[in-house]
């Protein structure tokens, strides 16, 4: 399974992705940096933070750019790797080894889900010490409200990371259901809204029941993308 | 008699429509089998289910001896095969395609990817992306890749599609030495006659999803040589004239009343003289030839339309 996956990575190209996240990491930075250092969060005419009560703090605005991010990153990921090899024909090509099918597209899953978390819990590390290193220098309008040295920080980062990953397996599942790269980036964008999006005071972000319920959508998901396959006859 | 693949009664159907129907094709060890057919006559999706790409609607296929199921895996080991037109990932090289290739079929020979490439005459365009090729130079790259790890049966359709006359000849040499030097198994499918005519031992000819005829190049060779038809009173008596006054050996004796001549050097008068001579009156005679054309226009019914 390993191999397969590197070959995945291989014949994808993933040196491309990896500037891609590496490009994502640097604006979201940058962007960061101008909110928390240089006065783009603050009001022009008060000077004071211009914020909703609660939203002081530092750690949404990492946690909430990522995020959206890397769910449409992992959804564009996956539309790449698996439902264009379907329009392309590479993947007939695929089934044509001796190699079970549900493996192969385990395989192209894993490859991608593997890359984006590991992307994504690499950026978010990036941001997090990037404002802790500037706020050493400079002065932060919002609050670190983040421990470093925290095992709790890491495993929350981890277990957060992940369900934003999945996530996109749904957008996959609808992807491959339309077979239209087309239709997994929106169904991937849709899902960014309404993990990441509030109506008025409502809000599902850092919801554990409603994440954990995605995940197991998820799940599900990758399990009726896989159910048939070796049966199915590849159009 | 033991065949390296047979369908037996295959039939595929999809939505509604029978692509393929009842067909039962016997393929010997080591010869180039030709399936002929008019374009949509059903070939690809034979071939299609021959690969475990379409299952069967009903029927089966037996490869090796074994019955293909979803899971023949190591079936699939021993196959190479290029249908349709032929799928790389493009932005790669053609050589990489071809090391990509070998490592999923855990194909790790040394120099084979190199080999392969020699043989098609692709060494100089090897480092090239496969994005610029030209739909000659993919073809090609196609047939380096099913025959790059050595398959026992090799299937092919349409090989010489995109191929300029030099390709197409270069081709045809490769195959027959692939097929008697390497004993590998080739079946390649075509619509156009003189392809199939000049490569395969035997052909399959499939029209509307139908297998219309399944025939030795020697047999369809017989069938559609030129002959004289004679149509006498006596044939034992005709033939003893035939042999005796005429010195005409090559012929047959079809049923009572009527004689193929295969003889053509004679004139069909002074064979109806020389019988009348000898009281044996000529009902009829005429010449009658089929090309290998129109034999293949009538048992695909194409004649007619």
């Amino acid at each position: 399974m390993i191999k397969l996956i590197k070959l995945e990575w291989k014949k994808n190209n993933i040196n491309k992705y990896m500037i891609r996240a590496l490009i994502l990491a640097a604006a979201l930075c940058l962007f960061l940096f101008g909110l928390t250092f240089f006065g783009m969060a603050l009001d022009p005419d008060t000077g004071k933070l211009d914020a909703p009560p609660g939203y002081d703090i530092v750690s949404p605005f990492i946690e909430f750019l990522s995020n959206i991010s890397y769910i449409c990153f992992s959804g564009a990921m996956l539309a790449t790797f698996i439902v264009s090899a379907y329009k392309n024909k590479t993947m007939t090509l695929m089934f044509s080894y001796p190699i079970k099918r549900q493996k192969i597209l385990l395989a192209q899953m894993i490859a991608a889900w593997s890359f984006s978390f590991l992307a994504l819990v690499l950026t978010k590390l990036f941001l997090y010490f990037s404002i802790q290193i500037g706020s050493r220098y400079m002065n932060s309008v919002f609050q670190l409200d983040y421990n470093l040295k925290s095992a709790e920080f890491y495993l929350h980062l981890l277990m957060n990371s992940a369900v934003m990953v999945s996530i996109s397996f749904v957008a996959l599942y609808i992807g491959l259901k339309m077979r239209s790269s087309k239709a997994t980036i929106i169904a991937s964008v849709i899902l960014m809204f309404l993990t990441q999006g509030s109506i008025g005071d409502f809000s599902l972000v850092g919801n554990a029941v409603m994440y954990g319920a995605l995940l197991a959508v998820s799940l599900l998901f990758v399990v009726l993308s896989l159910c048939r396959a070796e049966t199915r006859d590849l159009m | 008699m033991s065949y390296i693949l047979q369908t037996i009664h295959l039939t595929k159907t999809m939505d509604g429509r029978e692509l393929v129907s009842d067909v039962s094709i016997h393929v010997r060890k080591g010869e180039i089998y030709g399936l002929l057919g008019p374009n949509g006559a059903g070939k690809t999706t034979l071939m299609k289910m021959i690969t475990n790409l379409w299952k069967p609607s009903s029927g089966s296929i037996e490869i090796f001896g074994e019955t293909l199921t979803p899971s023949s895996y190591e079936v699939l080991k021993r196959m190479g095969s290029m249908i349709e037109i032929p799928i790389f990932f493009e932005h790669m090289s053609g050589e990489e395609n071809l090391k990509l290739h070998c490592e999923y079929m855990g194909y790790y020979k040394q120099d084979a990817v190199e080999e392969a490439l020699a043989m098609l005459n692709l060494n100089t365009a090897a480092g090239k992306p496969v994005k610029s090729y030209s739909l000659g130079m993919k073809q090609r790259l196609g047939i380096a890749r099913a025959i790059l790890c050595r398959p026992e049966l090799l299937i092919l359709d349409e090989p010489a599609n995109g191929l300029d006359p030099v390709g197409m000849k270069q081709i045809r040499d490769l195959f027959h030495t692939l097929s008697t030097k390497y004993d590998i198994t080739i079946i390649l499918s075509s619509h156009i006659l003189s392809e199939i005519e000049t490569i395969a031992d035997t052909i399959g000819v499939i029209s509307h999803g139908t297998l219309k005829e399944e025939i030795s190049i020697k047999e369809l060779s017989d069938i559609t040589t030129a002959y004289i038809e004679l149509s006498v009173a006596h044939t034992k008596k005709a033939a003893y004239l035939l042999s005796d006054k005429l010195n005409i050996n090559n012929f047959k004796i079809m049923d009572e009343h009527n004689i193929r001549i295969y003889e053509l050097g004679v004139s069909t008068h002074e064979i109806a003289r020389i019988l009348a001579l000898n009281d044996e009156p000529v009902n009829s005679i005429f010449k009658k030839s089929e090309t290998l054309e129109d034999h293949f226009l009538k048992i695909t019914g194409e004649a007619e339309r």
